[in-house]
């Protein structure tokens, strides 16, 4: 049954990924290679997306606790999910595919926001796991209960101090990432997502796949962010040398609130942290000024340089946000 | 009222029966919000993935372009073109198009509802400590958006206010 979805997920994706995986199965369940974590992680990767499951899990991070009722349905073509807040107020997420709607109670109204998705637990492990390999390195932990079922425990450490490490539990059965917790770099818990109640699905109905409508409420779509096209604006900056790992995945340009200017947000990844850096030109009679700060988990970066307010935001630790800030080059 | 309405958007009514909720629409405000919202929230689990990020900007621009017509002739050549331009169109335009005018006046009432917190705006700004108000929430807001984390889908960065009711 489990080969079966396995193989039809499969015929969804490259050529290439498909004998990468093929290989992995292939392997021997036996002594705990690196090798082996690695195959573990790749099929919770996979596992992930191409099994239906419904599920409660708990999301945690310093300051708060939330959980959430997951139903994930893959029909053999497509990935349909709709994930319910059932603590404070009743926000839903539903996804198909990459494409994602939130319904965001906000008082009197609920808001209607579309979003790409990605990353979204279970599936918080890219199917392509290349990057990763380059700047973490894996190794099997031991057996652990989590949700009742029984899992096999993953360490995930940084090769350097430029990104956290992460512990993965995954359902020695169905292969299902049952619990993942990130921490920095004195050990703390930074984020901590975890099933308390998982099974898998039988029916590929999908009468469930709709928000529960309030009458009450007024839906409205969210006021979108400005988005500029950004061949117009004059460049007069490069980036060069950025920390170990990270790559730039995307670069728009859009309008912030009470900005004059429009600012230019570039993304970076390394595979699984993300970090976001904001370029404006810096208001007028600004003195130089470095700023260093955390806003929940995210570390927060900001300086004047040249004429330009450089911004970094990422999950990741302070030292790769001032490096990314400090890559920015400045031609004038 | 609210169950029929969904009915018949399902076509689980037949429309002959649905007289009287028509009418019903035409008078009762609360009948005909519910069946604008059923059909937003319809267009948006469709997917509105036709529909550009300047969807919006564009279509007021080129209406802002458009020439004002006063001879009622030109007018009607103009209908029935662009009538037949429309049965060339694909049948997803008429959701974009639908879609898009809900957007909009989703958008005109938000800003309608939000004017009032304005009022109560720069006091709240008042009491932030100076670092914060160095390193707008917006930032954080953005970088969630585009590169969100596991959970920020759920948990709600500091600056956003979740109200009870």
């Amino acid at each position: 049954m489990m080969r079966l979805v396995l193989a039809r997920f499969f015929a969804s994706l490259s050529p290439a990924l498909v004998l990468g995986f093929i290989s992995c199965l292939s392997f021997n369940v036996q002594a705990a290679t690196d090798e082996n974590a690695w195959n573990v992680l790749q099929k919770a990767a996979v596992a992930a997306r191409a099994l239906s499951y419904q599920g409660v899990f708990v999301c945690q991070t310093e300051r708060k606790t939330k959980s959430v009722q997951i139903t994930h349905l893959f029909d053999g073509k497509n990935e349909f999910a709709r994930n319910v807040l059932l603590d404070g107020s009743p926000r839903e997420v539903l996804s198909q595919g990459g494409d994602l709607v939130i319904y965001n109670p906000k008082n009197e109204k609920i808001v209607i926001e579309k979003r790409r998705g990605q990353n979204m637990f279970p599936a918080v492990l890219p199917v392509n796991l290349e990057a990763v390999k380059e700047s973490y390195l894996l190794r099997l932990g031991v057996l652990e209960r989590v949700a009742g079922r029984e899992s096999q425990v993953l360490i995930l450490e940084p090769k350097d101090g430029l990104r956290y490490s992460y512990r993965f539990w995954i359902d020695t059965e169905y292969g299902l990432l049952l619990k993942s917790v990130m921490f920095n770099s004195r050990d703390e818990i930074m984020e901590s997502i975890a099933f308390n109640q998982l099974a898998l699905l039988n029916s590929v109905e999908l009468d469930w796949f709709k928000p529960k409508i309030d009458h009450n409420k007024n839906y409205v779509m969210e006021d979108e962010p400005v988005v500029i096209a950004s061949n117009g604006t004059p460049v007069d900056w490069v980036i060069k040398d950025l920390p170990a790992g990270y790559r730039k995945i995307d670069q728009i340009t859009r309008m912030v609130n009470g900005k004059l200017h429009p600012v230019t947000h570039i993304i970076f990844s390394d595979g699984l942290a993300s970090v976001s850096l904001f370029i404006e030109p810096a208001p007028k009679g600004n003195k130089a000024k470095v700023l260093l700060t955390t806003m929940g988990n995210a570390s927060v970066y900001a300086n004047i340089n040249k004429g330009h307010l450089v911004t970094v935001v990422g999950e990741v630790p302070e030292a790769t946000i001032v490096q990314i800030a400090n890559a920015v080059v400045f031609k004038k | 009222m609210t169950e029929q309405i969904s009915a018949l958007m399902d076509d689980e009514l037949a429309i002959e029966d649905a007289a009287h909720i028509f009418t019903s629409m035409q008078s009762n405000q609360p009948a005909a919000e519910a069946w604008r919202q059923y059909h937003l929230i319809g267009d948006v689990m469709r997917g509105g993935a036709t529909l550009s990020p300047h969807f919006k900007q564009n279509l007021m621009q080129k209406l802002e372009l458009e020439p004002t017509v006063l001879a009622p002739n030109a007018i009607q050549a103009k209908v029935s073109k662009i009538n037949q331009l429309k049965s060339k169109l694909p049948a997803t335009w008429s959701i974009a198009a639908s879609f898009a005018a809900v957007m909009v006046v989703g958008v005109m009432a938000m800003q309608v509802q939000t004017q009032p917190d304005n009022e109560f705006a720069p006091v709240a700004v008042a009491e932030i400590e100076p670092v914060e108000q160095s390193i707008p929430a917006e930032y954080l807001m953005a970088h969630q958006a585009s590169a969100p984390s596991a959970s920020s889908y759920y948990i709600q960065s500091a600056s956003y206010s979740e109200s009870a009711r």
